[in-house]
């Protein structure tokens, strides 16, 4: 079965294509144009845009955290039926089944739940199966365990740390590492209350610095493609920036990606102690090579924040809007979830929308700054369409910056920037680039022998409208959704890595478990027949 | 032994499948109740009572919706068995029922406890506020208050204490009571214990405001004991798959969570719910209602029914005759565990799936 995309613009960056042309696939694959040109089906994308399938690298859609939400924010959803998303009830975490839906609908085909406790993997597959017809993965989240922080106390060696990731990994199906405020959540269990990066977590002995640094070497020689996936130190502080930027300093010429870096680009300049450093960051960015960074863009209204940085979102949770919250100190990482709601009225919170904008605007290479609103810290992924119109237009900020606080602004560079992404700069950020940076080199653009996952958008001024609803989004190759609403409803795939690993690390993982908690370690594995369904997870080759 | 029922009448399976799904289709309002199944079953049922619009209740969803009140009204702070196991200095049990919930608690969480990373050992400080019944239990644990009565005032006059609030005179001593809040104000780690199986929700809430404002200075965290019949993991399934906890509708299509609504016993006993499946796969268990609408029961084969039920279908339990996924209150998640006696036994989600088949109703699409 051959289909042919007919006539659109393929905007293709990993190809260097941008031509009106045809797309044809054949087999759930991206195949080169037959000599006979012959389509069993086509489709017409004359006037219309045609890009691969979006990934997202960074959105919290699964488990226990996001769960929680979901159950403590029932009001959220009162009595409702599907919603439109921009109202509150689209923040507090959709069920599964909604989520696949409206990513698809917007043209995404791959989404990375990026904070999966390894104890809750279970629970997170679990949840992401029932996700239909996108595919999607994990990150597994070290550095505030024991077992980590043991080997690091006694100087084993990194072949020892090596063999403990790649177990991580395979335990937990995960398709990277995620380390999270490192030993923040170990700290906060003894009653430390600041943890910047060069702190050490007591008992331990051992600094925040040491165990990024520790985690950072392993990935890269485990050959994993996802650098570490870096969650700095004091979110969302004045002068956070600081911590970031020695987190960047840090990197050392080898690959490292930070997360929601808006949340750490304020200093403490102004009246009020608050002010953007987004220009700081962005020039550090810029110069540092190797660093990736995606945004956690804030958006105004009403959401819930969900995290493992259990110490910030403790000391956040008398913020709370509405007033409830959850804190949870689990086994190695913590949790929390806090209600919050974004005001356009709000001094800090219209500094953090500028500062967000700013870094997108600021850091000059598409290839290195990836689009997130670290759903749903930030905004709900709803969200998106809004914030693409946005960085595609100087005009349509002016308009926003009218409306917010002008004290707010004043402390930002915002209103003297006049970068408009281009279409091809959106697909690099949003196709092209989290593919490599993800390591799926099979996704994210439109060669062939790529996954037939395409998205076809109408040319629409309206960029927001455009971006909200696909005309067209193909996931290995068969119609999922037209004009914007779901066409079928298959699920996907969950994807993973699992790099080589001294086979001893079993055994001593087994005995650990059943030394330090009296359990099998079975119990944190994920195995193929507890998800249930074909082939439940893809294997994404390492990079060596 | 039989594998299904119609009316008390032995029947064979497909029969009783079929006589099953007839009375699912005939229904106006049915109900999902008891739903003590792991994953596997909780995600078929629920699935299935999206396609009838069905109501979805959980037989221990009285306890599990207080300490979500709880939650959902205020906040609260958590921990785990394990967290607790190894790093509780000081331990603040609460209420009776605590055994019951976890016949383990006392082999876990008497011992000594350890430095965080295991090194080192040191005595725990225990303290157990009104154990009731479970008194006899109470081992090296200092008894504050003995009946459940006394329990309100308590925790109202301590958490009074812990804030330097001054109080009335109580049934507990103002020295005995002076030094547990000192003792909590001094743990470098402290967990509050209860089950919501026998705490009011005022309670909980009192008590999860003490463990809030202790950490004002020190760190303290509250760890619910689990009800049974995977409660937890059926909750889990119902966030996830319906946004909602239990005691949730599907009748209109779209989920809607109205706990007083859903509530099974309320269904039947006013006359609302027309046909219920009862599903008890841990345990023998029955419904604790007085009217009488048809029943399904996918349940043990043992099961005696006060009355027999219009079709009985004998399933396996989880864990035993068939793997499963369920909650697991040690690693306090959710687990993949394997059959100990695999036998041939139908799991719920086999039953309901075969059910779902021979339905006339098409299923949803959203």
């Amino acid at each position: 079965m051959l289909t042919r995309i007919e006539g659109g613009r393929v905007i293709d960056p990993a190809n260097d294509r941008d031509e009106i042309g045809d797309i044809w696939m054949g087999d759930g694959r991206i195949v080169e144009a037959p000599l006979d040109a012959r389509a069993d089906a086509t489709y017409n994308a004359v006037g219309k845009i045609v890009m691969a399938g979006a990934i997202d690298i960074h959105s919290h859609i699964a488990g226990w955290s996001v769960n929680t939400a979901r159950l403590l924010l029932p009001e959220f959803r009162l009595g409702s039926a599907v919603r439109p998303g921009t109202t509150p009830a689209s923040s507090a975490g959709w069920p599964a089944f909604e989520i696949g839906c409206l990513y698809a609908a917007m043209g995404f085909t791959t989404v990375v739940e990026p904070a999966v406790s390894p104890h809750y993997a279970l629970h997170a597959h679990l949840e992401l199966a029932d996700i239909p017809i996108i595919d999607k993965a994990t990150l597994a989240v070290l550095g505030n365990d024991d077992f980590l922080l043991s080997l690091m106390r006694a100087k084993e060696s990194a072949a020892a740390v090596r063999d403990y990731v790649a177990w991580t990994l395979a335990a937990t199906r995960s398709l990277g590492i995620k380390v999270i405020n490192a030993g923040g959540a170990a700290a906060f269990k003894e009653n430390i209350r600041e943890f910047s990066l060069d702190d050490v977590v007591p008992s331990y002995d051992v600094s925040s610095r040491e165990i990024v640094k520790t985690l950072q070497r392993a990935v890269t020689d485990l050959g994993v493609p996802h650098p570490l996936h870096v969650h700095c130190n004091n979110l969302g502080i004045a002068g956070s920036a600081d911590t970031a930027l020695a987190t960047i300093a840090a990197a050392d010429g080898l690959p490292l990606h930070l997360a929601h870096l808006q949340f750490y680009g304020y200093g403490k300049e102004g009246e009020r102690g608050f002010s953007s450093a987004a220009a700081h960051l962005a020039e550090a960015v810029n110069a540092a090579k190797s660093v990736t960074i995606d945004v956690g863009q804030v958006m105004f209204g009403q959401t819930v924040t969900v995290s493992l940085d259990v110490l910030r979102q403790f000391k956040a949770r008398n913020q709370a809007r509405p007033r409830k919250w959850a804190i949870l100190d689990g086994d190695a990482n913590g949790a929390g979830i806090v209600p919050y709601n974004y005001r356009s009225a709000d001094f800090y919170n219209a500094v953090q929308w500028a500062v967000g904008m700013e870094l997108f605007l600021l850091i000059d290479d598409p290839w290195r700054v990836f689009f997130t609103t670290d759903h749903p810290n930030g905004a709900p992924f709803t969200a998106y369409p809004e914030i693409l119109a946005l960085l595609m237009s100087r005009d349509l900020r002016a308009q926003w910056i009218a409306t917010l606080p002008a004290a707010a602004i004043a402390v930002t560079t915002l209103p003297s920037i006049n970068r408009e992404y281009s279409l091809v700069e959106i697909a690099t950020m949003t196709r092209a680039a989290p593919a490599r940076l993800l390591g799926l080199w099979d996704r994210g653009h439109l060669g062939a022998g790529a996954v037939a996952d395409v998205a076809v958008y109408e040319n629409a001024p309206d960029r927001a409208k455009m971006f909200r609803s696909a005309a067209l989004v193909f996931k290995h190759g068969a119609l999922v959704v037209r004009d914007g609403m779901p066409t079928q409803r298959g699920f996907g795939r969950a994807l993973a890595i699992e790099p080589g690993r001294d086979r001893a690390i079993d055994r001593r993982m087994k005995a650990y478990y059943d030394s330090r908690y009296g359990l099998s370690d079975d119990l944190i594995k994920v195995p193929d027949h507890a998800i249930g369904g074909p082939e439940p997870f893809e294997l994404v080759p390492c990079a060596r | 032994m039989g594998q299904a029922w119609i009316d008390g009448m032995p029947a064979a399976l497909p029969t009783a499948v079929a006589a099953a799904a007839r009375l699912l289709d005939a229904s106006r309002q049915p109900v999902i109740a008891g739903l003590g199944t792991d994953v596997a079953g909780a995600r078929a049922a629920i699935a299935l009572a999206q396609r009838i619009g069905a109501a979805v209740d959980h037989m221990n969803a009285d306890a599990l919706l207080r300490d979500l009140d709880v939650m959902r009204e205020s906040g609260a702070m958590l921990t785990t068995p394990h967290e607790t196991q190894l790093r509780a200095d000081t331990l603040l049990l609460v209420g009776s029922g605590l055994i019951d919930a976890w016949s383990e608690l006392p082999q876990h969480l008497f011992g000594a406890t350890g430095a965080p990373d295991g090194r080192g050992r040191r005595e725990r400080l225990i303290f157990w506020l009104c154990p009731g019944r479970d008194g006899g239990a109470a081992g090296k644990a200092a008894i504050i208050g003995h009946e459940a009565g006394e329990l309100p005032e308590l925790l109202a006059a301590l958490r009074a204490r812990v804030n330097g609030r001054p109080v009335g005179k109580i049934g507990v001593s103002a020295p005995e009571l002076d030094e547990l809040a000192g003792a909590l104000k001094a743990a470098r780690f402290g967990v509050a214990v209860w089950s919501a199986a026998e705490l009011d929700a005022l309670a909980i809430e009192m008590l999860c405001g003490i463990v809030n404002d202790l950490n004002a200075t020190t760190r303290f965290s509250g760890l619910p004991l689990a009800p049974g019949d995977n409660a937890v993991g059926v909750q889990q399934v119902c966030g996830w798959m319906m946004g909602f906890a239990v005691r949730s509708g599907l009748g209109r299509t779209y989920p809607v969570h109205d706990p007083w609504q859903y509530r099974a016993a309320r269904l039947v006993d006013s006359g609302e719910a027309d046909c219920v499946l009862w599903i008890s796969a841990y345990r023998v268990a029955t419904p604790q209602w007085h009217g009488d609408p048809p029943i399904i029961a996918l349940a043990p084969a043992d099961t005696k029914f006060p009355t027999s039920p219009r079709i009985h279908i004998a399933v396996g339990c989880p864990g035993r005759d068939h793997e499963c996924v369920e909650y697991c209150a040690m690693i306090g998640t959710l687990a993949s565990v394997a059959a100990t006696h695999r036998s041939k036994a139908l799991s719920v989600a086999d039953a309901i799936a075969s059910i779902a088949a021979q339905l006339s109703t098409e299923p949803l699409s959203c």
